[in-house]
């Protein structure tokens, strides 16, 4: 047997819908407001290792050595789609150094080799520089020191490498050691919208 | 032979003489007059390097070049204008869905050659806008390889085109059928000889003995080859702006190279010394 709704139901059972609905969307709203945008993020237009137009500064390190994680929750960031794919890129070698028998570089920018170099498409065996490469950052090696991201900014190279924070392992500490080491407040955690 | 910096031209300013926003390619007539283009204009220097005219262009000039006749040509976004020698527009090349950044033009004969840095190529046409052929498109990266984002090249006096390949770290020399004669240079951040970072030398030119100047970035430098590719002189390393790149020059039949400095927007001229300044 059927159960038959007035009209007046049927408008009831839709408004408290509507209304129920509409509560969870402001809720999701706040919780992303507090959740997703009130974090701590690293502005790469004041931090000295990426900011275009700083060039022969030495390296800022804070990001790796003031983090309360044994390993900082920075790590760099290469952005491929803006990647050079260089032979010899300057954030993977050390560009002064000696040139060995390859005809590269002897020496590495990473500290912790946490760059991997890998020749990709067609490979020509008889010419390394006839290749492209991808550099790839092993993110349980980085700890966000930064020397890459100096060597990649313009005009030395493409700036396609910066340093951000990784959520999963920041603990959000409201007075965060980055953020005051920082000497060009560039570690900022912005106030929601 | 050594070099000396002997004056500047222009500048970032708001005077006619000097550049706004950008500087970004240079070229001299038969009659020594030099012209630069960045900016959306085309500004022309008499030999006492005052500004003798200027005219607008349509877009921004990406690069400038004189021909035999006196037509100056200004590269830009998917095209290049053709001006007569007062600033008269001519013509117009367009070659949709072909054409890109043209950030170098060079003439031999009856050719035409286009620095395209959106293909990576140099294109070859003949002076009615016809496209014969391209130049590097046979190379197995796709084209020369340009992080820096321009093509370079100059045609010598044998109509050998000289093209600036710095993500390979080497200078290439094509007919103009697009077969590949040469090469000379490779990486080296201590030595001269070579060329350092990750992509040199961005720009070169080549003087009627066919010796090949080029410019570096990052430190920005223009050393000078002979035609077997051995450096011959360091002519300047510590003058420019560290943030300059892309660094466009030309050389005069007096050996003064003139560089455009594209961070101060400064031409800077570097003039021969001694015995050899008129050679």
């Amino acid at each position: 047997m059927s159960k038959t709704h007035t009209r007046r139901e049927v408008l009831g059972h839709a408004a408290r819908g509507t209304a129920l609905a509409g509560l969870g969307g402001l809720t999701g709203l706040l919780w992303l407001k507090a959740n997703a945008t009130f974090a701590w993020s690293i502005n790469a237009q004041r931090c000295i290792n990426s900011r275009l137009g700083a060039v022969g500064v030495d390296v800022c390190e804070r990001c790796s050595t003031e983090c309360v994680l044994a390993l900082s929750a920075v790590r760099a960031v290469n952005e491929f789609k803006s990647c050079g794919r260089c032979y010899v890129c300057p954030a993977y070698f050390k560009i002064t150094s000696a040139v060995g028998p390859d005809g590269l570089p002897t020496e590495k920018v990473c500290p912790r080799d946490a760059i991997k170099r890998e020749a990709i498409g067609w490979i020509d065996p008889d010419d390394p520089a006839n290749n492209f490469y991808d550099y790839t950052i092993d993110e349980t090696l980085c700890n966000g020191c930064g020397r890459c991201v100096l060597e990649c900014k313009e005009p030395a190279g493409l700036g396609s490498i910066r340093l951000e924070v990784r959520h999963d392992t920041c603990l959000d500490c409201n007075r965060c050691a980055i953020a005051q080491a920082c000497p060009e407040d560039a570690f900022d955690r912005p106030e929601p919208a | 032979m050594k070099y000396q910096p002997a004056h500047t031209i222009g500048g970032r300013g708001s005077a006619p003489d000097q550049f706004a926003r950008a500087l970004r390619g240079v070229a001299l007539d038969g009659a020594g007059r030099l012209y630069a283009v960045g900016d959306s204009a085309v500004k022309v220097f008499d030999a006492d390097d005052a500004l003798a005219r200027q005219w607008p262009t349509d877009r921004p000039g990406e690069c400038v070049a004189v021909d035999r006749s006196g037509r100056v040509w200004v590269g830009e976004r998917e095209q290049v204008e053709i001006f007569d020698s007062q600033g008269g527009l001519t013509d117009t090349w367009r070659d949709p869905g072909q054409l890109g950044l043209v950030t170098a033009i060079g003439f031999a004969g009856s050719d035409v050659f286009l620095a395209d840095a959106t293909a990576r190529w140099v294109r070859r046409y003949d002076q009615g806008g016809r496209l014969l052929n391209n130049i590097g498109d046979r190379h197995r990266k796709g084209g020369f390889h340009i992080p820096n984002g321009v093509v370079d090249f100059a045609v010598d006096d044998e109509g050998i085109l000289h093209v600036a390949n710095p993500g390979m770290h080497r200078v290439e020399r094509y007919s103009p059928d697009g077969t590949l004669l040469g090469r000379f240079g490779r990486f080296d951040g201590r030595d001269p000889e070579g060329f350092p970072g990750c992509c040199n030398p961005t720009n070169l030119t080549v003087d009627d003995q066919g010796r090949v100047i080029v410019s570096e970035k990052a430190g920005p430098r223009v050393k000078v080859y002979d035609p077997e590719g051995q450096l011959l002189e360091v002519v300047a390393d510590d003058v420019f702006d560290p943030t300059a790149k892309n660094m466009d020059l030309v050389v005069d039949s007096r050996g003064r190279i003139f560089v455009a400095d594209t961070a101060t927007l400064e031409i800077r001229v570097f003039e021969p010394t001694g015995s050899e300044a008129t050679a």
